[in-house]
């Protein structure tokens, strides 16, 4: 068996390893362990990239390497990466717990690795878990702000509960089929979605990533954990995990074939609930990182309904979508981690003069939060646009018109955020907020990537597309 | 269709005049002020000398698409960067570059985050001409929300009464405009089978069902009517205008009023000819409700910006009568009615903002006798108002003139009740007049200066512009009859 296709989770494994040791011996100080974290990221991204033709299967089938998870495999590891440029100034996490959070950090990265190219279900099943595990240490490591206990239960709870429902899903799966490798479930499970059996397998197996995704009805964690984890954290959970959660979704929901009965109407009545409520809930909230937490509730919605669609244009539109919110939530997490320079959650009013104290980070966040909306010409235009086309061709009119309307609904709420850090005048005259040249640099990559993904999205919509068809 | 291409893209280089201008502000510094102004005035001026150019040099014997420019932009999905120019769209593009230059003018004076308007106000504009020019329907829902998003910053910063409710209203309204327009987009992509947003691809002729017709028109007439002032649709634009700064206001209802007007006539009566003529009496009924309702509340409103919004309601109702008859005189009419109202309300609303500039007050009851105080900036006023009467001299009269006529043979009721609301409307505006140039002057203001030349420029501009078509329509009837003619020849029967 050639190993070199796999150098990528071999990597990410050492790496997590060199952190993992460093937890076992006396603390060398943040700033080397934050330097060298950017430095191991930084090598699995650039390897990431360097592996992205790899394909072949591997560990007796269990293991599958296309575009499609090599793609995966490098937006997370450009997840990771971006997260990491943020810990130069870790707030939050107790300075000899460094070396665990990068640990935990990488490890779930290649957990999430393992899972976009697990093609069996038990691999499936195990790589969740691992990174579920790795979330549920990382979101309680937070201290001294009384919201990380509860986040870090409610975080676990749901998380044990969903995994049980989904273990189940996945027994069902098994006992209909027989199988548990998906190119088994894929030639016979179209022919079985009529039998309950598999049908509610298939629906228990999905609400395991729908957790991940915070997609209604599993969505009730994602609030207290955004709020209560490290803004860090957060920002993992919010792009990352996301990121896995899609390509999962995509492999599963595409095992149906292209499109069962039963299973649509009740994905479409979700997406529904998931962006309408995420959205009606934003509207009220004053917590910019739970604000957050509900526009993700609502992104699930979107990005769920390039999936449902079940063909080859949404999926390429969902797997673009992948990459804009990767991009876009970065930007505003980004903007979040450097306000809050102490590590405190930000209320919106936290923003008033934010255009004062940091010209470029208000663009950043104007320009971030505009995207999340879907303003064009941004890539979180692009990617509705594209999700919206792919649904339109399946005939959904009435869905497209009501995430358009969800779409304004969300854009009331950004636009108070934007208008928070433009408008609003600070209680007290508040300094500016020193940039490193690292920083800068990064807000500028970040705000071109969402500017030109968005223009010229060819591209990236090429690469989805081709990663797209090897999953119909 | 008719299509020349030509060697020089002209389109694109007013485009690029205010890309140019936007990035060359927001890489200077912000106290260079003056600077800023004449950069801000450099480029507005470029567009508005490549817009006097198009709109002289375009073949009027030719018609079509003149000086048109096609590259490919994303080959799987059809769309391409697809700009013309036509007898529809140049009348616009040449009532955007005035009221840009002009509105660039007026704000001279501004001292208040002076880089951020300038930058905002170009960012706006690009969004317009782009909307107009564009034949993509990508790209004209991409220019369409371009140009709405600055709204919101320009009314929040620098607007006036009300203004974050007024900002937020006419952000929210107008995008939930472009939620409707969206899907009517994709359902026609789709419904096509051509893969292609090229949207004279998609007019042709049998392509879309009359179903399909009649349901994507009712989604565009709504999301566009929105942003055109469509009684009931309305009620985000006299809030929105009075919330506005000067400049603002005059691009607001002089310039984006109509992409919502426009977006009715490029999108839903090229795309669904079936459409229209299936809706046609009710956008008449609604035109004609928004006609009487515009006038009769200006009659009753005390703030003059109100009094010039809700102008700007029924007058643009007159542009929905004339979509309504379809009929080329009427088509004609409401093409040249959207030029006249924008150069008109621009005027109104740079006067208003002087006098609010200078003596704070909008109110009626506190002006009073400002003839004798300001007698040139009255004038301007007044002139404008005459121009909104539909006096004869000024271009509003021939456009107006042109839509009862044609309403009249089409909706004989509903025209005579659009008729009689031009009294009501002169009663309106002469009520205005009367009481805040006339009336007993209030002493506070006595001492104020008249305007000056160099802010009584842009204004002299406005009241040429309105006499010289005024005087001339052919000008502009030439122009807008060359494409209207052939456009109505070839509508399925």
């Amino acid at each position: 068996m050639k190993w070199m296709p796999l150098l990528p989770e071999a990597y990410f494994f050492l790496a997590a390893f060199v952190f993992f040791v460093l937890a076992l011996v006396p603390p060398s100080g943040p700033r080397r362990h934050h330097l060298l974290a950017l430095f191991l990221t930084a090598g699995g991204l650039i390897i990431s990239l360097g592996a992205m033709g790899e394909d072949g299967l591997f560990f007796s089938q269990v293991y599958r390497l296309d575009l499609f998870s090599q793609l995966f495999k490098f937006m997370l590891a450009a997840g990771v990466f971006l997260i990491v440029c943020l810990c130069d100034d870790l707030q939050g996490i107790p300075k000899d717990r460094h070396p665990e959070f990068y640990f935990l950090l990488i490890l779930g990265t290649l957990a999430m690795m393992i899972l976009v190219s697990a093609v069996e279900l038990l691999t499936l099943y195990v790589a969740l878990e691992l990174t579920s595990y790795c979330l549920y240490l990382l979101v309680p490591l937070r201290r001294g702000y009384g919201i990380h206990q509860e986040a870090g239960i409610k975080y676990f709870l749901i998380g044990i509960s969903t995994s049980a429902i989904m273990l189940f899903g996945l027994a069902l799966l098994y006992g209909a089929a027989q199988t548990t490798y998906l190119a088994g479930l894929l030639k016979v499970l179209p022919h079985m979605m009529g039998s309950p059996m598999v049908f509610i397998g298939l629906l228990f197996t999905l609400s395991g990533f729908f957790f991940k995704l915070a997609f209604f009805p599993f969505h009730l964690w994602a609030p207290n954990v955004y709020q209560g984890a490290a803004n860090q954290v957060t920002a993992f959970i919010a792009t990352s995990t996301k990121v896995a959660a899609i390509a999962i979704l995509l492999r599963l929901v595409a095992l149906s074939g292209s499109g069962s009965r039963p299973l649509v109407p009740i994905l479409v009545i979700l997406a529904i609930a998931s962006m309408t409520l995420g959205n009606l809930v934003a509207l009220v909230q004053q917590d910019l990182k739970r604000l957050l937490g509900y526009s993700a509730i609502a992104h699930a919605g979107y990005v769920f309904i390039g999936i449902l669609t079940m063909s080859e244009k949404g999926y390429a539109g969902a797997i673009f979508y992948a990459m804009a919110y990767l991009a876009m939530n970065f930007l505003c997490f980004l903007v979040v981690v450097k306000r809050a320079g102490d590590g405190q959650n930000l209320k919106i009013t936290q923003l008033a003069g934010l255009h004062q104290r940091s010209p470029l980070l208000a663009m950043a966040l104007l320009l971030g939060f505009f995207s999340l909306g879907g303003l064009p010409p941004t890539i979180g235009f692009t990617g509705k646009f594209l999700i919206f086309l792919a649904a339109m061709e399946k005939g959904y009119f009435y869905l497209v018109l009501i995430a358009m309307i969800n779409v304004v609904v969300s854009l009331y709420y950004y636009a108070l955020v934007v208008k928070a850090a433009y408008f609003l005048e600070p209680e007290k005259n508040l300094p500016p907020i020193p940039l490193s040249w690292p920083t800068r640099l990064l807000i500028v990559v970040m705000v071109i990537i969402n500017v030109g993904g968005g223009l010229f999205p060819a591209f990236f919509y090429g690469l989805a597309q081709a990663a797209a068809r090897l999953v119909v | 269709m008719n299509i020349t291409y030509t060697g020089f893209p002209f389109l694109t280089a007013i485009l690029l005049s205010c890309l140019i201008g936007l990035l060359l502000i927001l890489f200077m510094p912000a106290e260079r002020k003056g600077l800023i102004r004449w950069v801000s005035a450099v480029f507005s001026g470029i567009a508005l000398l490549l817009s006097v150019y198009l709109f002289l040099a375009y073949d009027r014997s030719q018609g079509g698409f003149q000086f048109a420019e096609k590259v490919l932009w994303m080959r799987s999905l059809g769309i391409h960067y697809f700009n013309g120019a036509d007898g529809f769209n140049l009348p616009l593009l040449l009532l955007t570059s005035i009221v840009h230059f002009t509105g660039v003018l007026t704000m001279w004076e501004l001292e208040t985050r002076v880089k951020e308007f300038f930058a905002l106000y170009f960012l706006l504009v690009l969004g317009v001409f782009g909307f107009f020019m564009s034949l993509d329907l990508f790209f004209i829902f991409v220019w369409y929300d371009v140009s709405l998003f600055p709204m919101y910053p320009l009314i929040l910063i620098w607007g006036t009464t009300r203004k974050e409710y007024g900002a937020m209203k006419l952000f929210l309204y107008l995008l939930a405009g472009s939620a409707l327009v969206l899907p009517a987009i994709l359902y026609l992509f789709v419904k096509s089978g051509m893969n292609t947003f090229d949207l004279i691809s998609l007019m042709r002729s049998g392509t879309f069902t009359p179903f399909q017709q009649k349901l994507a028109f009712v989604f565009f007439y709504l999301g566009f009517g929105i942003l055109a002032g469509v009684w009931p649709l309305h009620t985000w634009s006299p809030t929105g205008h009075v919330a506005a700064p000067t400049s603002v206001s005059m691009l607001h209802a002089g310039v984006l009023m109509k992409i919502g007007a426009f977006g009715i006539l490029r999108l839903a009566i090229f795309l669904c000819p079936l459409g229209w003529q299936y809706w046609a009496d009710g956008m008449a009924i609604l035109a004609v409700i928004g006609i009487v309702y515009g006038a009769l509340v200006g009659l009753t409103q005390t703030d003059l910006k109100y009094v010039v919004a809700y102008s700007s309601v029924s007058h643009m109702g007159i542009v929905g009568l004339g979509l309504s008859t379809i009929t080329v005189s009427g088509l004609n009419g409401a093409v040249f009615q959207m030029f006249a109202h924008g150069i008109m309300t621009a005027l109104l609303f740079s006067s208003v903002g002087y006098f609010h500039d200078r003596t704070e007050t909008k109110l009626i009851t506190e002006l009073g006798g400002m003839s004798r105080t300001m007698p040139k900036a009255s004038a301007y006023f007044i002139l404008g108002a005459l121009a909104g009467m539909g006096v004869p001299g000024f271009a509003n009269f021939w456009a107006e003139f042109t839509i009862f006529v044609s309403s009249l043979k089409t909706f004989p009721g509903l025209g005579i009740l659009a008729i009689s609301s031009l009294v009501i409307s002169a009663l309106f505006m002469l009520r205005v007049i009367q009481k805040t140039f006339y009336g007993r002057p209030n002493e506070r203001f006595s001492h104020l200066p008249d305007i000056s030349f160099g802010l009584g420029l842009p204004r002299m501009i406005l009241v040429g512009v309105l006499l010289l078509f005024g005087l001339f329509p052919s000008l502009m009837v030439d122009l807008i009859q060359a494409s209207v003619t052939p456009f109505m020849e070839n509508l399925p029967k």
